[in-house]
């Protein structure tokens, strides 16, 4: 799946393979929600983000309407990722809205602004999946942070 | 900066075609105005036409100059009728039957129409300049008018004086120039335009700015990339809109001088007006844009700038998040 900002003129790009394990891994905690990181990396003269692969956190709390996640226990993956060529990365995070749309909640907004302001997240751009599933339907909102902004993938 | 990139954007936000809506309007809105002087003095009127930059294709889309110009026999307002009761008839006519949804004002040698904001806020402006031809039946063959003045306009006293002049002769020849030299003629009237605009009820009129244009193309050589253009032009008013002996001869009658539309301390303020800017500019680059401003509402956004970013180092995730 490949989409675009046209406003802005950004693109991102995931596979249906990692998308569907994003599904699935979703389902499996349903009807509580679920999320992860996201690594992937820029191309194009960082104008396109390939998001690659994920990285399910060890340590979760996870209710109806939200989830908590950590980072305890994925350094190494991370560091194991950056190894990589091309070098791939934390881009951003995903989590599921069950029985809901894709659209960012207040929570969502909060934890946006705290990876812009965390320093060592070093991420200008940070990106937010939302899986909005059910037990029938499934849609993407994909959104990034753009100077103060958040806009939507289409 | 690149100055002329800067104003070529400028003159993309300002295009009328932008703003089709609002353009649209007024072009039923002056169709309208049109029919009701035709109704109203049927037999006695030439047809009326948009003198405005609009029909010079000099127009910008933050301000729409239509002016309606209305063409009256010589023997309209009576066989001994004045130019005076001519405007006054044309105004009571006008203020009667749009009192309720228009402001309705006396301005220099026109009655202006302000129509008050819609739904869509769109806020529509027509200028009706009434005028009469020299002879009865005269107007056909040589397109001759008087018009009236009803405020002092520059040097040339309110009530006293009636300018001569052929409209559609100083249409086309703007329209022509503008046309023919659109990337140097037709870009440095709007820009000047775009300026004036940024400024309220300045005194030189759009008309004045097209007419120097043309003479500074005309006098001087002017060559080089759009700021190169802007700025020769700017020098030219600069140098020679004080000097004693500038004239501006009127299209529409070689005997006008429209720099009398001016009086000398407003041509002495345009001077220092573009001395100002040429300095400032020089000082520093980027005050173009306080000068020259993009039409925010058509701004786009330059993407081609646009990148995700990181800020050196491998990105960590905050170690803990909440998402709902």
């Amino acid at each position: 799946m490949i989409l675009r900002i046209e406003k802005i003129g950004l693109s991102i790009e995931a596979d249906d393979e990692l998308l569907n394990s994003l599904v699935e891994k979703g389902k499996s905690h349903y009807p509580n929600e679920f999320g992860g990181f996201l690594v992937g990396y820029y191309a194009d003269d960082n104008k396109h983000l390939h998001i690659t692969d994920t990285i399910l956190p060890k340590s979760f709390k996870t209710s109806i309407y939200n989830f908590e996640r950590s980072t305890k226990g994925i350094e190494k993956k991370l560091g194991t990722f950056y190894k990589e060529i091309p070098r791939k990365f934390y881009v951003g995070e995903w989590h599921t809205h069950p029985d809901n749309s894709p659209i960012p909640s207040l929570t969502d907004i909060s934890a946006i602004n705290a990876i812009i302001n965390n320093k060592n997240a070093c991420l200008a751009n940070p990106v937010l999946l939302i899986i909005g599933n059910s037990k029938t339907k499934v849609d993407f909102g994909f959104y990034v942070w753009f100077e103060n902004k958040l806009y939507r993938y289409e | 900066m690149d100055k002329s990139l800067h104003l070529d954007t400028v003159i993309k936000t300002h295009q009328i075609t932008k703003e089709k809506n609002l353009l649209d309007k007024h072009i039923q809105k002056k169709n309208e105005v049109k029919e009701a002087l035709e109704n109203e003095y049927g037999g006695n009127v030439y047809a009326p036409f948009n003198s405005g930059s609009y029909a010079k294709n000099t127009a910008i889309n933050t301000k729409f100059d239509f002016d309606l110009v209305s063409p009256f026999k010589r023997n309209a307002f009576g066989a001994n009728g004045t130019l005076k009761e001519m405007y006054e008839a044309v105004y009571d006519f006008l203020y009667n039957k749009y009192k309720n949804d228009a402001e309705v004002r006396k301005q220099k040698v026109s009655i202006g129409l302000e129509f008050y904001a819609d739904s869509d806020s769109a806020k529509i402006k027509i200028d009706v300049v009434p005028g009469r031809e020299l002879n009865q039946d005269q107007y056909k063959d040589d397109e001759n008018l008087n018009l009236y003045v009803y405020y002092k306009y520059g040097n040339i006293a309110a009530d006293s004086e009636r300018i001569k002049t052929n409209v559609q002769s100083q249409i086309s020849n703007i329209k022509d120039r503008a046309d023919k030299e659109k990337d140097s003629i037709r870009k440095i009237i709007r820009l000047l335009k775009i300026w004036k605009n940024t400024k309220y009820n300045y005194p030189t009129k759009s008309f004045f700015l097209e007419l120097i244009t043309i003479k500074a193309f005309d006098n001087i050589t002017i060559t080089g990339n759009l700021w190169n253009k802007l700025k020769a032009v700017m020098e030219y008013i600069k140098d020679n809109v004080t000097n004693d002996g500038f004239t501006l001869k009127d299209p529409g009658n070689s005997s006008n001088d429209l720099s009398d539309t001016l009086t000398d301390s407003e041509k002495q303020q345009l001077a220092d007006d573009m001395k100002n800017m040429l300095d400032r500019i020089e000082e520093n680059d980027e005050n173009i844009k306080t000068y020259f401003p993009e039409n925010p509402k058509f701004k786009e956004e330059d993407k081609s700038k646009n990148r995700y970013n990181t800020n050196g180092g491998m990105p960590v995730p905050p170690p803990k998040l909440n998402f709902g």
